[in-house]
C-alpha cells in the first residue's frame, strides 16, 4: 500500500475544535465589547482574524504533509511541515488499540483511533483522528484484528441487564446527583435573590403543610433517581466484553461510543479492585494491565477495564474465560501472626511527626486543656486500626506460574502476574524481619506507569520461594535474537 | 534467604571503598559548611526558636551521619555481591537493610560503563543497566573487569522475548 493522506475530514474535526476553543474570545471582543473602538481593541481584533486564518492555512498545510503508509510488518507515518520526520512502527510492538467514537464522528460515520506501543515519551502513541471505518478496518486487519462484522469465532461473555445497571447506579451512588446540583442553584439564586431571607417565610407556610414537603422530597429523590440511573445508563449501558482466540475486546458508550482491544498475551497483569462500598455490595471490577494504554482514562474511566460493577464470583469466571491461560484460586494464605506484630510496632513517622507538632504547639480547641494528647492518641489509634485491617486483608499465593496477592483496608485489591510477564523481583529485610524471620518482596511489571507491586512482611520461607520460582521463569520463555543499544 | 539458590558471589573492587570514603567526605564537607553558615545567620539574626531546635537535631543527626559514613563503605563492600549468567544479572547488598535483586537478561535494554573523577583515579568504572522498569548500578569494578561484564551483557541481552 502507498502512503495515504489523512481522511480530509480531520482538517472538519480540527477546524470544528478550533472555533470551539476560540469562539468566547471572539464573542467576548467582537460582540460584548463591540463598542470599544480604541486603537488597542482594533488591533486586537485584526491580530485575531490573521491568527485564526494563519491557524486555519495551518490545519490545511498540515493535512497536506501528513500521512501514513501501512507495510506488511509495520505502519509508516510522515509528517512536518518544514522539518520532515518519518517514523516505523512495526505492528508487534503495538500494545493495545482503543477507538472512541465522539458525537462529531457518528455524524460522519467515522471513527478515532489509537495504538499504543508502549514505549517511552511523547511518541508512544499512534493516533489518527478521523478515519473511515473502511480505513479503521484496514489498519485492523494489519494487526489481525477481526473486524465487527465476523463475529464468528467472538464469544460475548458480558452485557449489562437491567439489573446491573441499577446495581452500578446504586453502588456509584449517582442517584444523588441532584444534590450538589440543586446545592449550587440554591447558591446562586441565592446571590441573586437573597433566596434565604424569602425561603424563610415560605418555608414557614410550607411546614404547616407538611403533607406538601413529602411530596416535594419525594419527587425531587425519584427525579434525581431517574436521572441517576440514566447517567449511569449513558456510561455503562452499552457495555459488551468480546474475546476470541487471541484477542479481548471491550466496547461501550451509549452517546459516545469507545472500544479497547487488547491481545491476550500482551495483557501484562490482572487486577480485581473493590472499592468499600462495592465491597459491601459484592461487587468488583476487573482491570487488565496494558504496557501501551495509561491506567486512567482521561475521565477517571479506564478504557482497560472490564465492566466494573461485577459479581465478585463472576469476575473469577471472567477471568478464566477471557484468558484461559489464567486461573485465580480463590483460598490463598494469610500473614503470620508475628508480621501483626511487626506491623503494630512499627514506627510510625507520621504519628511521630504529627504528635511532636502537637507537642510544641499544644492547641487547645474547643478549650479543651489537654487536646494534644487527645488527638495523638486518637491519630495512633487509628494508624494501628488501619494497620490491622491492612493485616486481615492481605493474601498471597503462588501457583503454578501465578502470583496472586491481595492487599487493602477498607476496599482490596487482588494482583494477578504470569511470571513471564514479570520483568524483575526484588526482595528485602530489614533488621526487625531479618529478627522475626520475615521479608518483604517486591515485583515489577510493565504498564503505564510501570507497576511496583510490594507485599510486605511475608514469611521468609516464602521469600525464598518466591525467588527460586522466579528464576523458574527461564523454563517458559521463548527468545529471539535483537540488538541491544 | 538460605543458600540453596546460587546467590550472587562476584565482589566488587576493594578500592571502592577509597572511593566511597572520598565522596563521603566530601558531601560530609559541602553539608557541614551549609549546616554551619545556616547555624551563624541564626546566631546573627536571632531567628525563631524552633528553627534553632531544628538545625540542633539536624547537627546531631548529620554529625552521626557523618561518623556513620565512615563506617558503612566498609560494610557495603564487604556485603556487595553481583553476579551475571545467561538468564539473570543478580545483585545483593546491605546487612540492616538486605536487599536482592533479580533481572532476567532479556528485560535489559541498554548497559553503560561511567566513571567519574574519583573512580578514575583509582581506575575503577561503574557498570550500569536499564531495564524497562528499573536502572542498577555496580559501582566499582576495575577495568578490565567492568569491560568483559558490560560486553556479557550485551551479549546475553541480545535475547528478548517472543511474546506469544
Amino acid at each position: 500500500m502507498k502512503a495515504t493522506r489523512y481522511n480530509p475530514l480531520l482538517m472538519v474535526l480540527k477546524l470544528w475544535h478550533l472555533i470551539r476553543n476560540t469562539s468566547v474570545i471572539f464573542f467576548y471582543v467582537f460582540v460584548v465589547k463591540s463598542e470599544y473602538q480604541s486603537t488597542l481593541y482594533s488591533y486586537l481584533r485584526i491580530g485575531l482574524i490573521v491568527a485564526f486564518v494563519f491557524t486555519v492555512l495551518y490545519i490545511i498545510l498540515k493535512w497536506f504533509t501528513e500521512k501514513y503508509q501501512l507495510e506488511e510488518e509495520a505502519i509508516h507515518l510522515y509528517k512536518g511541515v518544514f522539518q520532515k520526520s518519518q517514523r516505523m512502527i512495526p505492528y508487534s510492538k503495538i500494545q493495545d488499540i482503543t477507538r472512541h467514537r465522539s458525537l462529531f464522528h457518528r455524524l460522519f460515520m467515522v471513527t478515532s483511533m489509537k495504538l499504543e506501543t508502549g514505549i517511552e515519551g511523547q511518541d508512544a502513541t499512534v493516533k489518527f483522528e478521523v478515519v473511515s471505518q473502511k480505513e479503521a478496518k484496514e489498519i485492523e486487519r494489519h494487526l489481525n484484528i477481526v473486524a465487527d462484522d465476523e463475529w464468528m469465532n467472538k464469544t460475548l461473555h458480558f452485557t449489562p441487564a437491567k439489573k446491573d445497571i441499577l446495581k452500578a447506579s446504586i453502588t456509584s451512588f449517582s442517584f444523588l446527583v441532584l444534590i450538589p446540583i440543586i446545592a449550587s442553584l440554591y447558591t446562586k439564586m441565592d446571590e441573586l435573590f437573597h433566596v434565604e431571607e424569602e425561603a424563610a417565610g415560605i418555608l414557614k407556610e410550607v411546614i404547616n403543610y407538611g403533607w406538601l414537603v413529602t411530596i416535594l422530597l419525594l419527587v425531587l429523590a425519584i427525579v434525581s433517581t431517574i436521572i441517576g440511573v440514566m447517567k449511569t445508563y449513558i456510561k455503562y449501558g452499552n457495555y459488551e466484553i468480546f474475546s476470541d482466540y487471541e484477542r479481548i475486546y471491550i466496547k461501550k458508550g451509549v452517546i459516545e461510543e469507545s472500544s479497547f482491544s487488547i491481545a491476550k498475551s500482551k495483557v501484562q497483569a490482572i487486577e480485581i479492585n473493590q472499592s468499600p462500598v462495592k465491597r459491601l455490595f459484592g461487587l468488583a471490577e476487573v482491570k487488565l494491565t496494558s504496557a501501551g494504554s495509561e491506567s486512567e482514562g482521561d475521565d477517571g474511566l479506564a478504557v482497560n477495564s472490564l465492566y466494573p460493577f461485577l459479581p465478585v464470583k463472576r469476575t473469577y469466571e471472567m477471568v478464566s474465560e477471557i484468558l484461559p491461560s489464567y486461573e485465580v484460586i480463590e483460598e490463598m494464605n494469610p500473614l503470620p501472626k508475628k508480621s501483626l506484630l511487626l506491623r503494630m510496632v512499627r514506627p510510625s513517622w507520621i504519628w511521630i511527626i504529627a504528635t511532636g507538632c502537637l507537642y510544641y504547639f499544644k492547641p487547645t480547641p474547643l478549650n479543651i486543656e489537654e487536646a494534644w494528647g487527645l488527638v495523638s492518641i486518637i491519630l495512633l489509634g487509628f494508624i494501628l486500626v488501619t494497620r490491622f485491617l491492612g493485616f486481615l486483608n492481605t493474601r498471597y499465593i503462588l501457583n503454578k506460574n501465578f502470583i496472586q496477592y491481595k492487599k487493602g483496608i477498607l476496599g482490596t485489591s487482588l494482583f494477578i502476574s504470569k511470571r513471564d510477564k514479570i520483568i524483575e523481583v526484588n526482595v528485602e529485610r530489614n533488621m526487625m524481619q531479618q529478627l522475626l524471620g520475615l521479608a518483604t518482596i517486591e515485583t515489577i511489571n510493565r504498564g503505564k506507569p510501570v507497576k511496583h507491586r510490594v507485599m510486605r512482611d511475608v514469611p521468609v520461607e516464602f521469600a525464598h520461594q518466591f525467588y527460586k520460582w522466579y528464576m523458574g521463569r527461564r523454563n517458559e520463555i521463548k527468545v529471539t535474537l535483537h540488538n541491544v543499544s | 534467604m538460605n543458600e540453596q539458590i546460587n546467590l550472587p558471589v562476584r565482589k566488587l573492587s576493594r578500592d571502592v571503598i577509597k572511593v566511597w570514603l572520598i565522596s563521603e567526605s566530601i558531601e560530609n564537607g559541602i553539608g557541614f559548611i551549609m549546616l554551619g553558615s545556616l547555624l551563624y545567620l541564626d546566631y546573627l539574626f536571632s531567628w525563631k526558636e524552633w528553627i534553632g531546635w531544628i538545625l540542633l537535631g539536624i547537627t546531631v543527626l548529620g554529625v552521626g551521619g557523618s561518623l556513620w559514613s565512615f563506617i558503612r563503605p566498609f560494610i557495603l563492600y564487604k556485603n556487595w555481591r553481583y553476579d551475571v549468567d545467561e538468564e539473570f544479572l543478580q545483585f545483593k547488598s546491605g546487612v540492616v537493610k538486605q536487599v536482592y535483586q533479580l533481572v532476567p537478561m532479556t528485560k535489559i535494554q541498554s548497559v553503560a560503563m561511567e566513571q567519574g573523577p574519583i573512580l578514575r583515579k583509582y581506575g575503577l568504572y561503574s557498570v550500569s543497566v536499564e531495564t524497562m522498569g528499573s536502572s542498577h548500578a555496580i559501582p566499582g569494578l576495575p577495568e578490565e573487569v567492568a569491560i568483559e561484564l558490560r560486553n556479557q551483557i550485551a551479549h546475553y541481552a541480545r535475547l528478548k522475548e517472543v511474546e506469544e
